[in-house]
């Protein structure tokens, strides 16, 4: 008998069961109502104000003021090279090519881990939001590279309201079946030194999530 | 990890230095505070319903564990990864060490696991030439300690960010100054190097998604997604008792663990793991192995009681709140787990030869079981772990279950004949004789020995229905 048939062996002599014995159904107390959401613009609010807490920069960024908003932010942080995914909404916001008239030099998204890792920006969609814990959620693929939320020294997230999810559930509901997801919650962080809260230990360093008004 | 022959609570709490219950319990009181915040913002109501949800999933996963683990396999492998099943930390060990040997693999980065602690994974790698480094900063710090975690989630608490300094100076070679965010950002350039050359990321996992195959970590650093991006090859090693059984059931076990661990609403992230990269574009492993743990979790299953020591998510918010741990730290405890979990775990996963005195390392006030996320009723394991190590783990089983239901079967025909009953009663006097001793059988012929090893059989004495024919009418 290999391991493998062995150690389902061994969990069915334990629990009394066979491999043909039925599955009970979970009971009633297994589940939890959802979350009951708010009107569109409290709920941004509310997910702002978690950010916020978490020691992120979340702010309305009307489409108008797009370049304005990343002008100040490559001068406050002093952008020099950035990647970007490479997604229709953010090629709709030209954002590489606002970012490259501000003098950003302007790396692949899928380029390797070194040229990402000394990026100094890293600029992707949000495509699901949970307000209530002030979540971002991430997919990935070709044109949505996992590195470019994690390797840049700061991270910007363009949202737009329809991303907002009222509780965790409904997130799950759209991006079960995918390989690969994320969640974001503030920059990263740790409290392993005597419990002193430190922003930016592998991950961004910063976190700037913009609602991006049409 | 070095595992003693017998672990000595009592000695262990002599050698505690005397500012382990300060550090301890600033750390354990911090965690505390900040996760009443969050209990009181989701309302009494919704947490304690949180908690039975969560009790309930855990306990229906367990009782069905075959079928989530092959349904788990199943979905895995549909996605294009590879299960591998480990017996115990020996075989664990090895599995890993064929997969980096294949691979001409020099360099790992790890992910904080306790599975992985459990197994002693970092040691043999490193006999083995392959250079492992641990990547959360608790971890890192320990490492270059070479201490064990001294508590699930804040494994370096025990030390001041002094002794960090020291260390960091001294194994580091650079000077480091006794302030958190520098030592942070030194740690951050030392470990980016490591990230990007490693060959291998190895981790544990939080949770494991039987519907769709998924692997969950939850980390706050952002090392876990290092790990699990950047290197060419993942490995996870994760215990049996770690998969639930759909994205519904997950919805309610995160809303649980981040809360209780660190009190964090959610933590910074939480990955999501299906197999390996789809597309070369989005980077990410191009390999993805998973190797299921059991060292151990099957023989827990056996006892209805004790089962529920799996029910744990691993959030250490029983050490938190223990006394005892808030007294004497994590190392006391003599394993990789520690406080109150340990006291049950540990004991079980090691037995009571080893651990005889973990479960006593409690003064079973119950505060533990009032904040368990999941309802571990930890008192009552603790003092059902009590008695077996006075009566000795032979207790387990006490007769085996199949001698068990074939003498029930033979019960249940000799109970419908009165005859073969009446029969029967006359030949069991008989055949008792040789082990009769003052009227009690003590030592009864295999299979039915393992009931004797643990208690005497009244020896078959009167007759009931000869006594009444002949009563006095």
């Amino acid at each position: 008998m290999n391991t493998r048939e062995q150690i389902l062996t061994d969990i069915r002599t334990a629990l009394q069961r066979d491999s043909q014995s039925p599955i009970q159904p979970l009971s009633a107390s297994a589940r939890v109502a959802s979350r009951v959401p708010g009107d569109a613009a409290a709920e941004m609010q509310m997910l702002f104000n978690e950010i916020t807490k978490l020691g992120g920069v979340a702010r309305h960024v009307p489409a108008s003021e797009l370049t304005r908003a990343l002008e100040q932010l490559v001068q406050e942080q002093q952008i020099r090279r950035a990647t970007c995914w490479n997604t229709p909404e953010l090629a709709a916001l030209d954002v590489p090519a606002r970012l490259m008239q501000l003098g950003v030099q302007l790396v692949a998204p899928h380029a390797d881990s070194r040229a990402l890792a000394e990026c100094d920006l890293g600029v992707t969609g949000v495509d699901l939001a949970l307000p209530e814990t002030g979540t971002l959620v991430l997919r990935s693929s070709a044109d949505k590279p996992r590195a470019v939320s994690l390797l840049p020294r700061v991270h910007l997230a363009l949202l737009s309201p329809a991303a907002l999810c009222a509780d965790l559930d409904a997130v799950f509901e759209q991006v079960k079946g995918e390989g690969y997801w994320v969640f974001i919650t503030g920059p990263s962080r740790t409290a392993d030194i005597e419990l002193t809260v430190t922003i930016g230990v592998h991950g961004p360093k910063a976190l700037y999530v913009w609602n991006i008004e049409r | 990890m070095h595992i003693p022959e017998r672990i000595d609570f009592s000695v262990n709490v002599q050698n505690v230095s005397p500012q382990i219950p300060h550090s301890v319990r600033r750390a354990t009181t911090r965690f505390l505070g900040t996760r009443q915040v969050v209990v009181d913002v989701l309302g009494n109501e919704r947490w304690q319903a949180l908690r039975q949800a969560g009790h309930a999933i855990r306990l229906h996963t367990l009782e069905h564990l075959d079928y989530y683990l092959t349904r788990l396999e199943e979905r895995v492998e549909a996605a294009g990864g590879i299960v591998h099943w480990a017996r115990d930390a020996a075989e664990a060990r090895r599995i890993v060490l064929d997969l980096t040997r294949a691979r001409g693999v020099r360099r790992a980065v790890k992910v904080k696991s306790m599975a992985t602690e459990e197994i002693g994974l970092n040691h043999t790698l490193q006999e083995n030439g392959i250079a492992v480094v641990e990547t959360d900063l608790g971890e890192f710090i320990i490492q270059l300690a070479g201490v064990g975690p001294s508590h699930i989630i804040v494994p370096a608490v025990h030390l001041t960010k002094e002794g960090i300094a020291d260390l960091f100076t001294q194994k580091l070679g650079v000077p480091a100054p006794p302030d958190p965010l520098q030592l942070c950002a030194l740690a951050r350039t030392r470990l980016r190097e490591e990230f990007l050359a490693a060959d291998v990321g190895i981790s544990g996992a939080n949770f494991l998604v039987a519907e769709t195959g998924t692997l969950v970590i939850v980390t706050n650093e952002g090392n876990g997604r290092m790990c699990t991006t950047l290197p060419p090859l993942h490995i996870a090693v994760v215990g049996i008792d770690k998969v639930v059984p759909d994205l519904n059931a997950l919805n309610v076990l995160l809303k649980l663990l981040p809360r209780s661990a660190t009190g964090q609403k959610m933590s910074a992230y939480t990955s999501f793991i299906t197999g390996p990269r789809r597309t070369p574009q989005e980077g990410g492993p191009q390999e993805f192995h998973l190797i299921l743990l059991d060292n151990g979790r099957t023989r827990i299953l056996s006892d209805p009681l004790l089962r529920q020591t799996l029910l744990c998510i691993r959030c250490g918010v029983c050490l938190n709140v223990c006394p005892v741990y808030n007294h004497v730290g994590g190392h006391a405890y003599g394993f990789v787990y520690s406080g109150p979990i340990g006291a049950m775990l540990s004991t079980q996963l090691l037995g009571v030869r080893t651990a005889a005195d973990l479960p006593f390392a409690s003064s079973l006030c119950g505060a533990c079981a009032e904040y368990c996320p999941v309802k571990i009723p930890i008192p009552e394991i603790l003092l059902r772990l009590r008695r077996r190590v006075v009566e000795g783990d032979r207790i387990e089983n006490a007769v085996a279950p199949l001698t068990l239901r074939a003498s029930a079967r033979v019960g249940a025909i000799t109970l419908r004949l009165p005859w073969l009953y009446a029969i029967g009663t006359r030949i069991l006097a008989f055949l008792q004789k040789p082990w009769q001793r003052d009227g009690w059988l003590t030592h009864l012929p295999p299979p039915l020995q393992r009931w004797t090893m643990v208690r005497p059989l009244p020896a078959f004495g009167a007759n009931f229905r000869a006594w009444f024919r002949r009563r006095p009418k």
